[in-house]
Parts: structure tokens; sequence; C-alpha cells
């Protein structure tokens, strides 16, 4: 992680923390717990490439995408969108990020204002921005941005409503791609549709990242789709990246338990090789984000689970392929060791 | 693998009165479920999947649905029974499990009421009886400390939980015909093995027939003897899982498996995974059928002059036709035929 020029780099995360207060008494939440939607991420996502992050709902997958535009203020470490501390970011600075970093939503009926039209939907960035000085050469280029998506330049004037799902979300994309972003973060942008119209989308963002140059950041809990688009893939477990690393190597050879046991629950379209397939079942639920096991925070339903799990908490580091990290003991022991206090356990600053 | 039909369904049509005229949503589909057997029926939302089984129940509004056909549950006609008696077979008869586990539960009522609720309904029972079978049958589906559990809400379990509630709550008068309309979708993928698993162990257990509606060919693969794929409201293609996923014969099937992206895809010579093929277009709106092929109008093959202004029959495929090797020729007599609604391939026109 430490070999790349720091150009090489677009987005990059340093000790994430996102935490909310819960279950306190009051507007101010006194005495509650804290759940730690995201618990020290350290990532880096590099220029030109598709990362694909999975995890199981409730991991911190889409909290860490909110995070990293900004759309949910971090608690702890930083982000830095092309060397800029995102956190520090003034008005000015921030609302020139907003056009540089865009977002493509789960749910097409609900991301789409249902009383404006196409048009109205896909220009308003152009507005914000000022990216085009006039009625006529905003009208161009919502044309232009529809043929992008592939739809018909003549929906413009057109409701969400009178479109499918698959077609909204070609309309979320062209708006997203409006501000002639470098980022994209698609949170879990193909789970409400259907298989033969996640295909398109699939194909569309694919072409779309090639043709634009685009950064993307796909956020999906849909292992084989994340396996198709990405150049690497982050795994998320309790609000930490536990494994990342290129497509290819974490999708056939995972070194992490809990992304050998997520790779083996997926069903593949093939009868024989589903008959003959041993899966790893996981027990148990995951544990609640306001109650992380010590340690390591996969220990309470690994299968591997000894002796330093309890004690240290893992870092990422070389394991497998090149340039493929896990954060487990198994491929020895790096990390933090916990303390334990007469109050409880807390990890080492 | 298959004993004697649990169900029988015969020429099942279902016409739903809409603001935009009457939309054909099932038709014509015929199927039988085996005991201890699991029917897949895949398709895409709107291809009336879901709404077929919802007619069998009894469940459909009757002032926008109209019915026909038949549907034998263990040689009782499910479509003609009177309401009274439809409430009876319900649960002994036939259990359902839905999509989404919060919204199929009461959220003001204790799991543990439910369960007895369902219990009591059926058989008479004492209380205290029906409470002890409620714990038996949340330990049966896993769930940790059922005494505790009955006492809980809803809301106090995960989704993983809930559904294994669900389930119970479907079990408890031992169906012997289970109905699981997406029974895992709105769940993650190392939950969803496990609620696979718990429903095959149970089907092995006491023989029930399942019914498993599902868009998750993946999920087909691992648990279904037999599919039938659903579009527009038609069965185009079925026979065992086999047949149906390896050598599909009905251009859409094979569009559907080419759209799904395949974790284990090798990369092409550029270290790129090849496109996805797709489906171009949308389902044909259920009040608006063409009038031959109901995939006519997205078909990439279109081999047959008929395909446009006849409606291919659901013809048994002949194996060559469907890409088959000389291995795959064994036991040919107890095979289950595989059929396909096509004039692109032999089977079609012979």
């Amino acid at each position: 992680m430490n070999d790349r020029s720091a150009s090489d780099v677009l987005v990059s995360a340093r000790g994430l923390e996102v935490h909310f207060p819960v279950g306190g008494r009051g507007l101010r939440g006194r005495g509650g717990g804290v759940l730690r939607a995201v618990d020290g991420v350290d990532l880096d996502i590099l220029r030109g490439e598709t990362l694909g992050l999975v995890g199981e709902s409730g991991c911190g997958k889409s909290t860490l995408g909110n995070a990293l535009l900004r759309l949910v203020p971090p608690t702890g470490g930083t982000v830095t969108f092309d060397g800029a501390d995102v956190t520090s970011l003034d008005r000015r600075g921030l609302k020139e990020m907003r056009r540089r970093a865009g977002m493509v939503f789960q749910d097409p009926f609900a991301s789409l204002d249902p009383r404006r039209t196409v048009a109205q939907t896909v220009s308003e960035p152009l507005e914000v921005h000022g990216l085009r000085s006039g009625k006529r050469e905003r009208a161009a280029r919502v044309g232009e941005l529809l043929e992008l998506v592939g739809l018909d330049p003549a929906v413009a004037g057109r409701y969400p409503h009178e479109f499918s799902g698959g077609q909204r979300q070609r309309v979320g994309i062209a708006r997203a791609l409006a501000g002639e972003p470098d980022f994209l973060v698609c949170d879990e942008a193909i789970a409400s549709l259907d298989v033969s119209v996640q295909a398109q989308v699939l194909n569309l963002l694919r072409r779309l990242q090639r043709q634009l140059g685009l950064t993307l950041l796909f956020i999906s809990h849909d292992l084989s789709a994340v396996r198709h688009i990405s150049d690497r893939i982050a795994v998320m477990y309790l609000g930490r990246v536990v494994e990342i690393g290129p497509a290819a190597a974490v999708g056939r050879d995972p070194q992490m338990p809990y992304t050998q046991a997520l790779l083996s629950a997926v069903p593949v379209p093939h009868p024989a090789q589903e008959r003959a397939r041993k899966r790893i079942v996981l027990t148990g639920d995951v544990p609640s984000p306001s109650a992380v096991p010590s340690g390591c925070r996969f220990r309470t339903r690994c299968p591997y689970v000894f002796e330093p799990c309890d004690d240290v908490d893992p870092a990422l580091h070389a394991a497998g392929a090149p340039g493929q990290l896990a954060a487990c003991h198994l491929h020895g022991v790096v990390g933090t060791p916990v303390t334990r206090t007469p109050e409880g356990v807390t990890a080492d600053p | 693998m298959s004993g004697d039909p649990v169900l029988e369904v015969e020429d099942l049509r279902v016409r739903l009165r809409t603001p935009r005229g009457p939309a054909e949503v099932v038709n014509g589909l015929s199927y039988t479920v085996g005991a201890g057997e699991t029917v897949a029926v895949v398709g895409e939302s709107g291809s009336g999947k879901s709404v077929s089984v919802l007619a069998l129940l009894g469940l459909l509004p009757a002032r926008v649905a109209t019915v026909t056909g038949r549907a034998l549950l263990q040689g009782e006609d499910l479509l003609t029974m009177p309401p009274e008696r439809l409430r009876q077979v319900r649960g002994p008869g036939a259990g359902m499990v839905f999509q989404d586990p919060m919204t199929s539960l009461n959220p003001v009522l204790t799991i543990g009421r439910q369960l007895v609720e369902g219990i009591r309904a059926h058989g008479d029972v004492s209380k205290s009886a029906a409470r002890t079978r409620a714990a038996e049958l949340l330990r049966e589906v896993g769930l940790p400390d059922p005494e505790k559990a009955l006492d809980r809400y809803p809301h106090e379990l995960s989704g993983g939980m809930r559904q294994r509630v669900v389930i119970a709550i479907a079990l408890s008068n031992s169906p012997s015909l289970l109905i699981a309309d997406e029974a895992t979708t709105a769940l993650d993928v190392t939950v969803q093995a496990q609620i696979i698993d718990l429903v095959e162990k149970l089907q092995a257990e006491h023989g029930t027939g399942v019914i498993w509606i599902t868009h998750d060919l993946g999920v087909v693969a691992g648990i279904a003897d037999r599919v039938l794929v659903m579009y527009g409201g038609r069965c185009v293609e079925d026979g065992t899982v086999d047949d149906v996923l390896e050598r599909p014969a009905h251009p859409y099937t094979r569009g559907l498996l080419g759209s799904l992206p395949d974790l284990a895809a090798p990369a092409g010579p550029d270290g790129e995974v090849p496109e996805l093929t797709t489906v171009p277009g949308l389902p044909p709106p259920p009040t608006d059928l063409p009038p031959g092929c109901v995939f006519w109008p997205r078909c990439p093959v279109r081999a047959d002059p008929r395909c446009e202004t006849e409606q291919p029959p659901l013809a048994v495929v002949s194996r060559a036709a469907a890409g088959a090797t000389a291995s795959g020729a064994l036991e040919e007599g107890s095979r289950l035929p595989h059929r396909a609604a096509t004039w692109c391939t032999e089977g079609g026109q012979g």
C-alpha cells in the first residue's frame, strides 16, 4: 500500500471512523452506547480503477461510501480526495468536490424527484456548478448525457414514473455524470433491478468507466457482480476492511476466513458444481456494531480461531497474491495488542 | 426423488382487472410437485410467478382476479373449494413463506403468540401444549434459546432469525406442501445458505413438497429437482435442473443465464472478464401480450416465421437441439421430459 506514489491515488482514507451515538436518553443521547459503523478503515482508491466493496448488510459499506464523499461526517481519521483533506474543506472547496465526486443510489424509484422531468433532474448539476450557460447549451448537454447512458434524448421531457427501473437507473447515472466527475460511488446501484437489466447496467457502468476514465467505487452485496466489474475487491466486516486485493486473486484464492465463507455461500447457476460444493456455513449472527468483539472482530464466528485472535487486533498485511492484503493472524500475527483494564477491553491507541 | 404428486396444477389461468384493461398474468400453467420434491419457479418481476401461487391458495382478491383451471392438492381442487374448507387446508396442506420476514410477522405480537395461534387454529390443542410445540418448532429451525424467544417481538430478532420464525410458522401444521416466495432474497448470502440448508433438512425429514419461487438461478441450481421458467405469464421452459440450466433450449432462458456474472469466470487473454450478454428491452406488459411467441419482441433468434404470429406449444426438446452430448444419454427412460415453448429448436417444430 505504501509503494504507490501519491499521484496514483485519487481517494484515500486513513484510520477512518464513523461512530454514531445510540440508545441514550434525551436529545443528546447521553449515557448511550456507540455504534461503530466504520471503525478504522485504511483504503486507497487508485485513479482509473474500479474498486468493488462487498460485505453483508450492516457491515458499514454504505456508510464508508458516504463518509468518503463527506455525506456523513467522519468522527475520526482522515479522507483525502486528490490530495486535499475532505474533512476540512470550506464551502467552495466542498462544492467543487461535490462536482468531481458523484453518487449513484440504490433505489431509482426513491432517488429521482417524481415531480421533475428527466431534463430538469439531469441539468440541475449543470446549473449549480455553472457548467453550461444558457438554456439551449444545457438542453444540448442533457441530450448528450442521455445518449451516453443509452437513453433516447427525446425522453428528456418525461417524468420518472414513465420509466422502468433500469431506465430510471440510467437517468440517475446521467445525473451523476453531469458534473463531469472523476469519481463515482455506486451504492447497490443494481440491487433493485431484474437480472437481465442488471447485466445492462453493469455493462453500461463498465463502458462509461473506460470511456470517461472514471474511478469507481462499486458497493454491493452481490459478489458475482463485484467480481465481474472490479479491478480490485475490498471486503468489509463490522466496520473494517478485512481483505483487499486484485479481483481475480480475492475471487479465486481468498486469504481471510470471512471472505472464504462469503464466497463459498454464493450460489452459482451450475447444478453439478452446487451439488459438489462444500459450503462453509458460518454459525451465529454478525455481532452488533455497538458491541464489537475485542481483538479480531471475526473471532466469534471464525472456524480457525486460535490464541492470538482474542488479544491482538489484526492489521491488513500481505497474504496470498501480490497486492493482496488480509487482516488475519493465520498469515502472521500483525496488529495492535489489546489492553485489558478493569473497566473492560480497549485497543491500544 | 418424487413420490405421489402432492400438487397437480392444470391449465392455471389468472386474469386481473386493471385500469388499463384485462391483464393476462398467468396463461395456462401446468405442473406437478411430488412428495419430497423441489420445483423452482423462476422468472423476472412481472412474469407471473408469485401471482400463480397466490391464486392457488385463494389469496388474490376475488373482485379483480379471475382464476380458472385445476389445482389438486392431494386430490382436492383448491380452486373450487368453499372458503371455509380452504382455510382448513391452508395450514396443514400448504404453508407459505414470503419474501420479507418483517412484514409477514405481526410486529405487536410476540413470536410465541403468533406460533400458538397457527397451531391452535388447526388442532384442538391446549394453550400450554401449543406453547411446548412452538418451542420445539423454534428449536427445529435453529433458533437459539427457543423458550426465551417465544416471548420476544419480531423487531428483537435479526432478518435471518425472523425468516426462521416464519418458516417455523409455515411448518407448524406439518404441511405436505411448502411454498417459498423469494424467501431468501432479502437475506445476506451467508444467512441464505443457512436457510436453504434448513429447508432441505426439514424437507428430507418430513417429505414435504416444495415450490421455490425465485429470480436467483444460483439458488435454483442448489436446491431444485425441477425448474419451470416463466415469462409473460407462460411457462417457456421446464425440465430437470440439469437440463434447464446446463442445456437451456429457449432463447429467453439462454439470455437469462448469459446475463449472469459468473463468480468463477476465467479472464480473457487481455486479463478482462468478457462483457455480459444482455437481453435487450423489457418484458411485455400483461395487458398487451404479443400474438405469437411471448419472447418474440426481445428475441435475438427469431428463426421461424411462426414466431411472430403463432404461439409455440410447450414441446419436448430433442437432445441434439439442446446441445446435449452423447454421455448425457444414460437412464433415458427415467428422465423427466425437458420441454420448451419455442419455434426456434427442433423440439418446437417436432
